[in-house]
């Protein structure tokens, strides 16, 4: 298995995740099964193996911006950080929809900070703490559940 | 799964002012926030868009907005009672925010490119992209007009009739003017009339400090929901009630002719101020 291979894998799957995460409303339990645990769960046991191949070869390291730059040249640790990318970012996702749906935030409020923690996770992630920020002083109290 | 780290400690606190229209305050509250995004961007991006940095439009739009939604909240509280309840309104105030989110989403993407939002006629889709947006930025000015008629049609709104006139009169001002002085803007190939264009500009607002420049007539004219409430109130507070109506009128009268002023000095090709 190559790292083209494998790579061309985790795209479809993460793609589930986030397909999960966006019809979540039709069944919210099965979304937070399949996107805060399956998926996340197989990008990081894949991940982890990646590393033990990767990591002995691999140049650089984390003490300079050049090194963190030159371990992304190994085809595997790139593929291994493509991988990290794709389960966290999912797994915020997940987090997203079940605070949203815990707190009573619109989905379609959700959508766009979907989108945009897909594309560019953590900016998805603080429109999504900005929408709540934004709730949760300009709304009216409400009966806590 | 829950994630009780995360979650507020202590139920919603009191409602604040920000609750007599939410939808409105909390669309200001997520511009003002997202200015920690393009603040550090303005900052640290060295790109130029006609001899500006790229970041300064979006940011200008993102804090006129805001005061903008910050002032209709304000104003909410003397609509009448139960008018932000009703499904129309509902639907309209809704139609207000994706017009104002599209709005910046177009200003600052055109600004991550590099590119023009207002005046892109580079391409078919930037065209009608301009297009569009001036409808939505009617729409989200239209907003100003609703709350004008509302606040005016009001007699319990709880405020001295000079007060409430002129908040009526100020909002229902910053439609009208704005409308024909965005209006005028959007007719011309960019803000500028008349040479020579060397770049003199006003610090802070970067108006043009030698031709005509309509965004200062644009500027006053949406500005018409503060300045003339302020004069209402101080006529409230200065005179006896008959007085302080005519002052008021007189005041939406004067500041009306400011804005003729300002728009017809821009159309002469004549800056607010000239420099040098």
């Amino acid at each position: 298995m190559t790292p083209e291979t494998l790579f061309s894998l985790s795209g479809p799957l993460a793609m589930l995740g986030w397909l999960a995460l966006a019809l979540s409303p039709l069944a919210p339990r099965a979304a937070q099964w399949v996107s805060a645990l399956v998926i996340p769960a197989l990008l990081s046991v894949a991940y982890a193996a990646l590393i033990l191949i990767g990591w002995p070869s691999a140049e650089g390291g984390f003490d300079s911006l050049a090194n963190v730059m030159a371990l992304f040249t190994s085809p595997w640790v790139a593929l291994a950080g493509w991988l990290h990318y794709l389960a966290f970012d999912v797994f915020v996702g997940a987090w997203e929809v079940r605070t949203a749906r815990r707190e009573g935030i619109a989905h379609a409020l959700v959508l766009p900070c979907l989108l945009l923690t897909f594309l560019f996770g953590p900016a998805g992630f603080a429109l999504f703490l900005a929408i709540r920020a934004a709730r949760h002083f300009a709304f009216p109290p409400q009966q806590e559940a | 799964m829950t994630d009780a780290a995360y979650s507020p400690a202590h139920p919603r606190r009191h409602a604040s002012w920000l609750s007599a229209e939410p939808r409105l305050a909390a669309t200001g509250i997520v511009l003002a926030l997202s200015l920690a995004a393009t603040l550090p961007a303005l900052m640290l991006d060295t790109r130029l868009f006609q001899g500006e940095n790229v970041w300064i439009k979006p940011v200008k739009f993102q804090v006129a907005l805001a005061v903008y939604l910050f002032t209709l909240t304000f104003f909410a509280r003397f609509l009448p009672e139960g008018m932000t309840a009703r499904r129309t309104y509902r639907a309209f105030s809704w139609l207000v925010v994706f017009a104002i989110v599209a709005e910046m989403v177009w200003i600052g993407g055109a600004a991550m490119l590099q590119t023009a939002s207002h005046f892109n006629t580079s391409s078919p889709l930037m065209e009608a992209l301009y297009g569009l947006m001036g409808v939505f930025a009617v729409t989200l000015t239209a907003m100003s007009l609703v709350y004008a008629i509302a606040i005016w049609r009001n007699p319990a709104s709880g405020l001295a009739p000079a007060t409430r006139l002129s908040i009526a009169l100020g909002l229902g001002l910053t439609f009208v003017l704005t409308v024909i002085a965005a209006g005028t803007l959007s007719m011309q190939g960019g803000h500028f009339i008349g040479t020579p264009q060397t770049g003199a500009a006003l610090p802070l607002m970067g108006w043009s400090g030698e031709v005509g420049d309509l965004r200062v007539a644009h500027f006053f004219a949406t500005h018409a929901l503060h300045f003339l409430p302020l004069a209402g109130l101080a006529a409230t507070w200065a005179l006896p009630q008959r007085a302080a109506l005519r002052a008021t009128w007189a005041a939406s009268l004067a500041f009306t002719a400011f804005v003729a002023f300002t728009y017809a000095q821009a159309l002469m090709g004549l800056p607010l101020i000239p420099l040098g």
